[in-house]
């Protein structure tokens, strides 16, 4: 890979920081046939919990700040808890102190303390054509298909070096050949709620690496949200197309690409896949963090329904402002709505032993870092069930 | 034996590999303290880094799974270094973290467990010592779109029964001309043309022995095969079947590596 006068500088000359940045996205654009760095809109980097980053993690990231700072805009992702939160939901002050430290290290970074999963909805939204270094599945694949922005899934030490640096290797989904469909998907069942998530896990499964194309569907935004969070967790995933939907449809070329059909049963047999739990001791909500909007529908369908299990509804700090009634109608019940965590970085194993859950992220994750058993259903119809 | 790779990390070491031919997880599957293996899934499981040659196909799981390998460095329990077929970027962004010599496009199942090897990761090679190449030359005739398989004889000194191109250990060094030879040998078949001579496959043998498989693919203007002592059966079939045959180790990809 070719470097600029000014990224050998940073390279030989620079920070402690920058050089281990420089070295990390040399060697990736190296492996991945890159033959340039390009500039960055903005970076998001993940591993921002005790639990995911661990005291190697935690280590790694103390001597890193003592020489990085962000060159472009940075958010975060979620932590492992709400600040406010934890000594009432019982979770060990061990784990506040790392997490503690874990804060201050991005934060000396120049890091923005959004610890959101959801950064395209906390003012970090990037334009039509930005090229990104996100880590975080569920956003990255947000940004590619449903923005149009650029970027691969980079892990949480190659989205610092990234935010370092300020750029990023030109490979993958930064290029327009890897951005084409890969596979033809016709959708011959209706689209709706949850069922988006029960067709991310569905595809990401069969498809594993590679670019769907969606037809015979049109979807919202907030569909596409649930869709893509399940599709990357369940397939190394990170872009696809709807037609008439998405921005970049016209350029997919899906002729002559292998077909796939969905059908009922397909989408059957994937919820009973993940499917482990029966009688649920919590309702987890996030993962993707919930939006102001599925802030306040859910305040209304829990005055509607009541549910017994306690609903743990996770959402960004910026969304529980704007929906902050919602919330109190939410807590007013019992439930509990918490913010700078989302569902399978919290200590649910705290809370709960099943816990349901409409979201397909959430029920790739939440067995196996949680240890949770999974219920997986539509909101509404687990709130009615377990009323 | 020599192994010819691509640099991820530049880098000298030595030392006794540990391999596996499963993908491994380090966040969760290997313990940042001690380096063992804590992985379900992987046949490496109580297995220690430290000290080693890791030699996987290429690493899985959460990305936070780089900073294991820098505790490892830390607490004196990385591998010497990593060796795999696919870089990652887990393993790569890890091994710049740790410093750990790094080469991929390694052929990691020609490795075992124990043997002993020398890794000069900025020049991509891997030399192994104490493991012995033998050169083989195999062919596939071509003719009408399907290929020649012979199967091979009980007389044979190596994998009776199986499935094959028509091979033989190479003698001298012109391994055209030993194709040619082998394939009028065993098939009766003088009209060839040589469409593609492939890269060397690799197959590891009993012992400390290395297959080095040299692909060639020839065109064959008759179809009627006259078998000598070495096999016992032909077949011309389409390339998808070869997958399903009872064969010699790396028949397919032996194949594959003659259409470039």
């Amino acid at each position: 890979m070719h470097l600029e006068a000014d990224e050998e500088r940073m390279a030989i000359e620079g920070t402690p920081a920058e050089r281990l940045s420089m070295k990390i996205l040399k060697t990736l654009g190296d492996v991945y046939g890159a033959d340039r760095l390009i500039p960055i809109a903005s970076a998001h980097v993940s591993g921002a919990s005790p639990r995911t980053l661990g005291e190697a993690g935690i280590e790694f990231l103390e001597g890193f700040a003592t020489s990085a700072k962000v060159r472009v805009r940075t958010t975060v992702n979620p932590t492992g808890m709400d600040p406010d939160r934890w000594r009432e939901l019982g979770v060990p002050e061990v784990e506040i102190r790392a997490q503690e430290r874990i804060v201050a290290a991005f934060a000396k970074m120049g890091i923005e303390p959004t610890f959101s999963c959801t950064p395209y909805l906390v003012g970090n939204r990037p334009k039509f054509g930005d090229h990104l270094a996100w880590a975080e599945s569920s956003a990255v694949v947000f940004a590619n298909a449903v923005l149009g922005a650029r970027s691969n899934r980079e892990g949480g030490p190659s989205a610092l070096a990234a935010a370092v640096i300020g750029r990023t290797p030109d490979y993958g989904l930064h290029r327009d050949e890897d951005r084409m469909a890969t596979h033809v998907v016709d959708v011959d069942v209706p689209m709706r709620g949850y069922r988006w998530s029960l067709l991310g896990l569905h595809l990401g499964a069969l498809i594993g690496d590679g670019v769907p194309y969606l037809r015979g569907v049109s979807a919202a935004d907030s569909d596409l949200k649930w869709f893509g969070a399940a599709l990357a967790a369940s397939g190394n995933i990170g872009m696809f197309h709807v037609e008439g939907t998405t921005p970049e449809w016209r350029q997919a070329n899906p002729r002559g690409l292998p077909k796939v059909s969905v059908t009922e049963a397909d989408l059957l047999a994937t919820k009973e896949r993940h499917t482990s739990g029966v009688e649920p001791d919590a309702i987890g909500l996030g993962s993707p963090q919930l939006s102001a909007d599925e802030l306040r529908h859910l305040a209304e369908l829990i005055e509607r329904h009541r549910p017994r299990p306690r609903v743990y509804a996770f959402t960004s700090r910026a969304a529980r402002a704007e929906a902050g009634d919602a919330a109190k109608r939410i807590e007013a019940l019992g439930h509990v709505v918490l913010v700078d965590t989302c569902l399978e970085v919290a200590p649910m194993d705290l809370w709960a032993k099943t816990t349901a859950t409409p979201s397909g992220k959430g029920a790739v994750y939440l067995p196996t870092l949680c240890g949770q058993k999974v219920v997986l259903d539509d909101l509404e119809e687990l709130l009615r069930r377990f009323a | 034996m020599r192994l010819v790779g691509r640099t991820v990390v530049a880098g000298l070491a030595e030392g006794p590999v540990l391999a596996s031919d499963r993908p491994l997880s380090l966040l969760g599957g290997v313990d940042n303290e001690t380096g063992e293996v804590r992985d379900p899934e992987s046949p490496l499981r109580g297995e220690r880094l430290g000290g080693r040659v890791l030699v996987v196909p290429h690493g899985k799981g959460s990305t936070v799974g780089s900073y294991v390998l820098y505790a490892l460095r830390k607490r004196n329990a990385a591998p010497r270094a990593i060796l795999v077929s696919k870089a990652d970027t887990i393993l790569a962004v890890g091994a710049v973290l740790a410093e750990v010599p790094m080469v991929d496009r390694i052929p990691v199942d020609v490795l075992r467990t124990g043997d002993r090897v020398v890794v000069d990761a900025a020049a991509a090679i891997v030399d192994a010592p104490d493991l012995v190449e033998r050169d083989v030359v195999t062919s596939f005739l071509e003719r009408e779109g399907r290929i020649l398989v012979v199967r091979r004889s009980e007389q044979v000194g190596s994998f009776r029964g199986k499935w094959s191109g028509v091979s033989g250990f190479l003698e001298g060094v012109d391994a055209e001309a030993h194709a040619r030879r082998e394939i009028e040998e065993e098939t009766g078949l003088t009209d060839v043309r040589l469409l593609a001579a492939g890269p060397v496959v690799r197959s590891r043998g009993p012992d400390n022995t290395v297959y080095a498989i040299r692909p060639h693919r020839f065109a064959s203007r008759a179809g009627g095969v006259r078998l000598d002592w070495e096999n016992v059966e032909y077949r011309w079939v389409v390339p998808a079947e070869l997958a399903g045959l009872d064969a010699v180790p790396k028949l397919r990809a032996a194949y594959e590596a003659t259409l470039g």
